[in-house]
């Protein structure tokens, strides 16, 4: 049987496959380049993602020893190769060549005017993508490296601070942490992190403790109001007191909300009651077990004028513990805790191996992962046991 | 790192490519295995007005159907490009992706191979495994 080897290569490629008038047919053949091509990769995905990709709003990211997640704008998407048995042949269209950069097939006549069209690489297989939750947990850890703190403040030449590690810009968190952009800046949010000098930073616990009392001092000094405080007033009497405007700025963001009053003029605050009295709770407790009346008491006397420090705020911020009948109280923050549920709750049983879910929610509910419900993860993570039928249910590790 | 998907091509202008999917492999004879290129495989023919399909191999016949994927598939070229200064040694190739081509549809051969006439059979038995011969010219 005579085998030819050098088939002509037609005009004909996908477009040709992908139009085959019937009654007609075409030949199929390998391609003058065919080869593994391993630079060629299918990637499977949403049509609603199309527009992004085309638009080229979307990138892969991920350090060398991470599995690659790919960002569109708002959503992170985890990359899984998914291989198949089958044949699967690929077609490139007829002018694969530019796309290629190859020099265009010497051949390329066609003697006999049939129409060929020709596989290029058989495709082992594709990618899909899975919609994950982002890798926030690492930007948390970055940016606790080096907080922003009152030494700094003081330290004239800011130059010789940045020198030092642990100082991140956005492009540098963009190519560190595997999130979307509006997920790293949801992100940056939660952790109440500031921009600056160019650079995304923490502000240090105590430095915080020290902004708020001058504050409050401020606030009982001045006769201000916390539900309706002047921006400028407070941003120029804090100045005086060394700290910068653009910290205390944020600090009033952090732990305030603008209030709309047209009569007033300029800006005007209002100091929130839950994250100041958070903060204080914080500060009493820091790193001790309480009797509760006696952190009751302390606590109470921190919060400023105006401020109810109710034990409710402290949701998701404290855990307490019955030895005989003392109740003893100890900071514990969902903030600290990983974002990843299986870690979150293997941490939660850590802790304290039984939970109601009274005292469980607020440490779950901010756990979100695509495609699992609330029940879900608690189905997946705990054991659930109800003594009878009217108790309350107690979860457990399973 | 960040890799940059881009597409040179635009929306609605992206280049759309084909796929033929068979159940097993396509074998050439011993003596063609190193050099595939240029070898025809064989014959795609559509018989009728309907989306149905004769792919030829050899002395087998599959037949299949035009379907449309439930999801697009995006064709993806790794691009290396060389950063002009190394720095540290550490060569710091930097890569992009660049989307040249979408797949929306593909014709699926999932049936096994029918032969098309009773001489002895080149290869084995179960797998659409045929030599790859000259059917025309």
């Amino acid at each position: 049987m005579e085998i030819e080897k050098s088939q002509p290569y037609g005009q004909g490629g996908a477009e040709a496959i992908l139009n085959v008038q019937p009654n007609t047919s075409i030949s199929i053949a390998y391609h003058h380049l065919f080869g593994p091509h391993d630079d060629l990769m299918l990637l499977e995905l949403d049509e609603k993602l199309l527009p992004d990709i085309l638009n080229q709003r979307v990138t892969l990211r991920g350090q060398p020893h991470e599995d690659a997640v790919l960002c569109s704008q708002s959503k992170t998407y985890a990359v899984k190769f998914v291989g198949t048995s089958n044949s699967v042949f690929l077609i490139p269209p007829s002018n694969l060549s530019i796309a290629l950069g190859a020099s265009p097939n010497p051949s390329e006549k066609d003697h006999d005017n049939s129409v060929v069209a020709s596989v290029i690489k058989v495709v082992p297989g594709s990618m899909e993508l899975v919609e994950v939750a982002p890798r926030l947990d690492k930007l948390k850890l970055l940016l606790s490296e080096n907080p922003y703190g009152f030494d700094e403040v003081s330290q004239m030449n800011t130059e010789l601070m940045h020198k030092n590690k642990g100082l991140y810009s956005w492009s540098d968190l963009v190519e560190k942490v595997q999130a979307s952009d509006g997920e790293l800046c949801a992100g940056l949010r939660a952790l109440s992190a500031v921009e600056i000098d160019g650079y995304w930073r923490l502000l240090d616990e105590n430095f915080v403790d020290e902004i708020l009392n001058m504050l409050v001092h401020n606030v009982v000094l001045n006769d201000w109001l916390v539900s309706a405080l002047n921006e400028d007033e407070v941003l120029h009497v804090l100045e005086a007191d060394g700290f910068p405007r653009k910290i205390v700025r944020h600090c009033l963001e952090v732990y305030g909300s603008k209030v709309n009053d047209e009569t007033t003029g300029g800006c005007t605050w209002r100091l929130e009651e839950r994250p100041v009295c958070v903060h204080f709770a914080r500060v009493v407790l820091r790193g001790k077990k309480m009797k509760l009346e006696r952190f009751m008491e302390e606590w109470r006397k921190k919060v400023p004028e105006g401020m109810n420090a109710s034990f409710d705020v402290l949701e998701g911020e404290v855990l307490t513990e019955k030895l005989g009948i003392e109740i003893r109280i100890y900071a514990f923050s969902v903030s600290s805790l990983p974002s990843v549920p299986a870690e979150r709750f293997s941490k939660l049983f850590q802790e304290k191996p039984k939970w109601e879910w009274k005292e469980l929610q607020p440490f779950v509910r901010d756990l979100k992962v695509p495609g699992l419900s609330s029940e879900g993860l608690l189905l997946k993570y705990t054991r659930r046991t109800q003594p009878s039928a009217d108790a309350e249910p107690i979860f457990s590790a399973r | 790192m960040q890799i940059q998907v881009k597409c040179s091509c635009g929306e609605e202008k992206c280049p759309e490519w084909a796929i033929l999917e068979l159940q097993g492999v396509v074998e050439a004879q011993p003596s063609f295995k190193d050099h595939l290129q240029n070898l025809q495989i064989g014959s795609l023919c559509r018989p009728t007005s309907q989306e149905t399909y004769t792919f030829t191999v050899g002395y087998h016949e599959l037949t299949g159907t035009k379907v449309p994927l439930k999801k697009p598939m995006l064709v993806l070229k790794k691009i290396k490009l060389d950063t002009e200064e190394e720095k540290d040694n550490i060569s710091s190739s930097m890569v992009e992706l660049d989307v040249i081509g979408v797949i929306r549809q593909r014709i699926l051969f999932k049936t096994r191979p029918k032969a098309l006439i009773s001489k002895p059979q080149p290869t084995e038995k179960e797998k659409a495994c045929a030599a790859v011969s000259s059917m025309s010219n």
